[in-house]
């Protein structure tokens, strides 16, 4: 199988990057190994603001909904259901759709293949009922099933508030809230008031998770002595990290970043890796959020299309400039910061300002 | 935290054995992986890859940044062999299958 | 346990359908997972693991962690949150390592 561009993942970075790309007229293959288009976007029924080209507050489900519709619009060769097995010597992706094993070649490719929740290990944690904060969403919004009864959730980043609202809203009743760390990570404010009565347990880790077969029992360690909860399940939520795999086997070095979730695939401002055949985007190039994902997908897309002369410098400049500067609006400046960090080791200097860069290129440089 | 606890759960392999493999010298993920098969298993160390590097870090005193990542290989799913093998001609892999399997032939 | 009518999404699925778990029949609704198809039943422990035989059941439910393998139509080490559950399928839990040869021979 040929392309021009082959996308991995189809989440909302891979599908805005897709959505680029073939309204210039490439040829997009878009392949996801999940049974439908949108990635971890499929269960966010959380409103989502920052947006680009200042789109108003919606829900991650009907953004998904939206971005799906255009692709099944678009020109776009979607294969769902069809993993990247890994890479040949010459440089195509193998893919599986299960049966069979198959090779693309692609003129560029944009690995948009997301992040992955961090685990946390406490004895008892591989008992059936301890699953990831992501698993109970997916169970809840997609699958419509509840994970049990009753929860004990571990971690208090954002994303564990989200959830235990949408566990809440469902029926599931919270035990406890259990943080390692001496006060409760979420800065968001607003969430916390609307999470009413619930126990949060700073400075506590699990000491136990028991149960016959699966989870009945939670021993949790507090600074006051050991606490013991009935609970059916356990949330895990300790951050994401950008998933790595699929860029080792493409030969992508990779830098460290901290916020950006630990180890990541390095690039530069065109959010082309060490491999120059190919780009990054989404939550792959730095953990952020819904709004940067999106443009991050976009500038990949816009940087392919210039390199294989589908846009004139020109116009790539002006589109990149554009998404550029609107990442940096919206996206939380100790993020941005980083991810200007790795584009100046890029270009071997100490510091990159996507304002200055583009306007100086455009100081004559530019033609087309 | 008990030292018998999971850390690799598809090879089951604890904070105990992780920490011995410390002592008798390893210093890297890979390292781990080979004494003790940790990250060997059906998800190829994509659960366990951060909980074994923050245990490095504790054991040698590092920062995290300084831990690196497993040797991630092909394939990067679990993959039946026939899928593999398929028969389709533009496979490498089932190509790399045929030739053995003919020369397997010969020496009969 | 089934979400009759989700409070944000309401109701996604119509149509009831039968499945096998080790030879026990359950419902579950066209469009689910089997990992949810049998969740849904209240079963959480899908197989055991591969060296001390202790329970596992969904984890990630993403693909990734293969704590959710279950044996469907008697093909091993399938996984249950990525495959969708059909009419008259027959899933059996995760024992054991596979024989080798299995479904190919």
């Amino acid at each position: 199988m040929k392309t021009d561009l082959l996308i991995i993942g189809a989440g909302p970075a891979g599908i805005n990057a897709a959505l680029t790309a073939d309204a210039a007229g490439a040829e997009v293959i878009l392949v996801d190994e999940s049974l439908q288009p949108g990635g971890q976007l499929r269960q966010q029924t959380q409103l989502f603001s920052n947006l680009p080209k200042n789109k108003k507050k919606t829900r991650g489900t009907s953004l998904n909904n939206h971005l799906v519709e255009s692709l099944n619009a678009s020109n776009v060769k979607v294969l769902s259901n069809h993993a990247m097995v890994g890479s040949y010597l010459n440089g195509n992706i193998g893919v599986t759709d299960g049966f069979k094993t198959f090779e693309i070649h692609a003129k560029k490719y944009i690995l948009a293949t997301g992040a992955q929740e961090e685990g946390k290990i406490f004895p008892g944690w591989t008992l059936p009922g301890v699953m990831t904060a992501g698993a109970a969403q997916i169970l809840i919004n997609r699958e419509l099933v509840l994970p049990g009864k009753n929860a004990v959730i571990v971690g208090s980043n954002d994303f564990a508030f989200e959830v235990i609202k949408q566990l809440r809203i469902c029926g599931v009743s919270i035990k406890a809230v259990v943080e390692d760390k001496d006060q409760l990570q979420s800065e968001k404010q607003d969430l916390l008031s609307d999470l009413g009565n619930i126990t949060f347990l700073t400075n506590s880790t699990i000491e136990l998770a028991s149960g016959s077969g699966e989870v009945e029992h939670v021993s949790i360690r507090t600074p006051s002595g050991i606490k013991e909860l009935e609970a059916d399940f356990i949330c895990i939520s300790n951050g994401f990290t950008p998933i790595l795999e699929p860029f080792e086997v493409m030969n992508c070095k990779f830098t460290y970043k901290e916020i950006l979730g630990g180890w990541l695939p390095a690039y530069n401002m065109n959010f082309q890796t060490t491999n120059s055949n190919c780009y990054l985007a989404g939550s792959a190039a730095g953990i952020t959020t819904l709004g940067p994902i999106l443009l991050t997908g976009e500038i990949a897309a816009w940087s392919v299309l210039e390199e294989l002369e589908f846009i004139s410098p020109r116009e790539a400049h002006n589109q990149k400039k554009e998404c550029w500067e609107e990442l940096m609006t919206l996206e939380n400046n100790n993020v941005f910061q980083k991810r200007t960090e790795i584009i100046a080791d890029s270009l071997l200097q100490d510091n990159w300002n996507p304002k200055s860069y583009f306007t100086e290129l455009q100081g004559g440089q530019i033609h087309g | 935290m008990d030292k018998s606890t999971i850390v690799c759960r598809c090879e089951e392999i604890n904070i105990d054995e992780i920490e011995n493999a410390l002592k008798n010298g390893a210093q890297t993920f890979d390292d781990i992986k080979r004494l003790t098969r940790t990250g060997m298993g059906s998800c190829q160390s994509k659960v366990c890859l951060h909980p074994v590097r923050e245990i490095i870090a504790d054991y040698h005193n590092k920062d995290l940044q300084d831990v690196g990542i497993s040797r991630m290989r092909i394939p990067l799913k679990p993959i039946r062999m026939g899928t593999l093998a398929t028969e389709s001609k533009d496979s490498n892999v089932a190509s790399v299958f045929g030739e053995s399997v003919e020369e397997g032939d010969e020496n009969r | 346990m089934q979400i009759k009518k989700h409070p944000i999404l309401g109701e996604k699925f119509t149509e009831e359908i039968t499945f096998y778990f080790n030879e026990k029949p359950l419902k579950a609704m066209k469009g689910q997972t089997v990992a949810a198809a049998l969740m849904r039943n209240g079963i959480r422990k899908f197989g055991v693991s591969r060296k001390l035989f202790k329970a596992r059941g969904l984890y990630c439910a993403n693909g990734r962690c293969t704590s959710c393998y279950v044996t469907i139509n008697g093909l091993d080490h399938v996984l249950s949150c990525s495959t969708l559950v059909e009419d008259g399928m027959n899933v059996h839990s995760n024992e054991s390592d596979p024989d080798v040869g299995g479904i190919y021979n």
